[in-house]
């Protein structure tokens, strides 16, 4: 015990010694530390508590994935399988997310598939038709006075929305508000924009609390996910 | 003659412009212009850095065979003999799993390290690793044996210490066959070299029930200020999977 005090008492002596910089954002723009969801988001609606405005081939599809998820099939799931949930499914996930915050950039560390979602301050997004769909896409963001604004495209259309299965297509664009509405509590308000599976853009709500001194934990998907080993082996089987 | 300097010029400039694609999807965008060496703060490490001389077998210092205990050579035995015999033994990463450290200081990609109050984060481009070094403070007194262990960090001099410990026996050390058990235990001496254009990586490694005595391994990483990190899904089609612990070939 003696010997442990001992350490900390010389490795803050070192610390002291010479100051590391470490980049200190302005109070109001402070989003750093571990977050951990309000509320339950597995069936995502829009700020008026209603359904999105899904076209008729979204609304198809939408019902054909609660209907499976009632079957107790839900194929069209890709967290069956640990693949990525996608983006912004990952924001509605009841885990925690730890915010990196740089000058340059705000990284956010899902503990669920121990994600990172890099959101780039000084990065103007490619156009939509040069960019290679991928899970997470694209983030560029800004700061309007204390609220950071981000601006994401470039998704592949194998995931959905929520858990319930809210589709969106390759052309989806998501605005992201983020801001603290105290100390304690973030709030992201989250606009989707993809006039291919919806009739007009919408917004829903979600707010993080504070976990204070919490640490993400290792969170190993395959390892405790015998069906997506079986997914493997059928992907290696089929052609 | 003529028809195939006609090839030429299409085949060339569909290269070119291939080629410059390519260069261009790397490159920073944006108003700032990064500089071409890391920061004049010695302690300031954050930023993207990409291995140098990468070895999947680890480089270690004494030669390139650890002084393993006979436990450790007949494991390494086995795994050299699995691949020659064209069924190599599978690792954690064909299982998609964490590699491990300090195997996944030794990957062929990327690495993003970030550095915020009492906390070091790097995040490894390969499959999206994530490692957690908490700074200036102890080991938790009750560990979860992890893939990724506990990490603590803190500086002596200009030179970043981490300290891991709390690993299971699932991952490697390298990618042929040099392998640990539970207590494995991992020191890195992290320090920028040679003008901020590179990083330098002394890592010391413990494990009686594979080694005899602790050994080194040094890798060195080039500072890349014109990458971010790429996507990187390893269980979106893995492959790779291991069936019955050892890899298939395609």
């Amino acid at each position: 015990m003696i010997r442990r005090a001992l350490i900390l008492v010389l490795l803050s002596a070192a610390g002291a010694a010479h100051a590391q910089a470490i980049y200190t954002p302005p109070p109001g723009q402070n989003l750093a530390g571990v977050w951990l969801i309000e509320g339950n988001h597995s069936a995502v609606k829009t700020l008026n508590g209603k359904l999105p405005p899904m076209n008729e081939t979204a609304a198809a599809r939408y019902a054909a994935a609660v209907r499976a998820r009632k079957a107790g099939h839900p194929d069209f799931d890709t967290i069956q399988t640990c693949r990525p949930h996608g983006f912004p499914r990952i924001l509605f996930a009841a885990y925690p997310i730890e915010v990196l915050q740089e000058s340059r950039q705000i990284t956010f560390i899902h503990e669920v598939h121990h994600m990172p979602r890099m959101v780039y301050l000084d990065l103007t997004l490619p156009k939509l038709e040069d960019m290679d769909p991928n899970w997470m896409g694209q983030s560029a963001g800004r700061w309007e006075g204390d609220t950071l604004v981000v601006d994401s495209q470039g998704f592949n259309d194998v995931t959905t929305l929520d858990s319930a299965g809210l589709p969106h297509s390759t052309e989806m664009r998501v605005t992201e508000r983020i801001r603290k509405l105290d100390a304690n509590t973030l709030e992201d308000l989250i606009t989707i924009d993809d006039p291919k599976t919806y009739t007009k853009p919408w917004s829903t709500r979600v707010t993080y609390k504070r976990q204070p001194g919490a640490r993400l934990k290792e969170y190993v998907c395959t390892d405790s996910n015998p069906e997506a080993q079986v997914s493997g082996l059928a992907t290696l089987a089929s052609p | 003659m003529r028809m195939r300097w006609v090839v030429c010029i299409l085949g060339c400039g569909a290269v070119v412009s291939a080629a410059a694609w390519a260069a261009s999807s790397d490159v920073v965008d944006g108003p700032l212009i990064r500089p071409a060496v890391s920061s004049s703060d010695p302690r300031d490490l954050s930023g993207v850095w990409f291995i140098r001389l990468y070895n999947r077998q680890i480089n270690s210092t004494l030669g390139r065979i650890p002084p393993f205990t006979d436990h450790g050579k007949a494991e390494w035995d086995k795994r050299v003999k699995a691949e020659k015999d064209g069924t190599p033994i599978a690792d954690a990463s064909a299982y998609c799993w964490p590699h491990g450290v300090p195997r996944v200081m030794n990957s062929p990609y990327p690495i993003q390290i970030i550095q915020t109050a009492g906390e070091t984060t790097i995040v490894h481009e390969v499959a999206h690793n994530i490692r957690h070094i908490y700074m200036d403070q102890p080991h938790p007194a009750s560990i979860t044996p992890s893939f990724m262990g506990d990490s603590t960090g803190h500086w002596e001099g200009d030179t970043l210490v981490i300290d891991t410990i709390g690993f299971n026996d699932r991952t490697w050390i390298d990618e042929v066959g040099v392998i640990h058990g539970k207590q494995l235990h991992v020191v890195e001496r992290i320090r920028k070299i040679e003008d901020g254009h590179a990083l330098e990586n002394l890592i010391r490694i413990e494990d009686p029930e594979f080694f005899r005595q602790p050994w080194y391994a040094r890798i060195t990483y080039a500072w890349r200020p014109d990458l971010r990190l790429s996507e990187y899904v390893c269980e979106e089609n893995n492959r790779n999977m291991p069936v019955a612990g050892h890899t298939v070939a395609k």
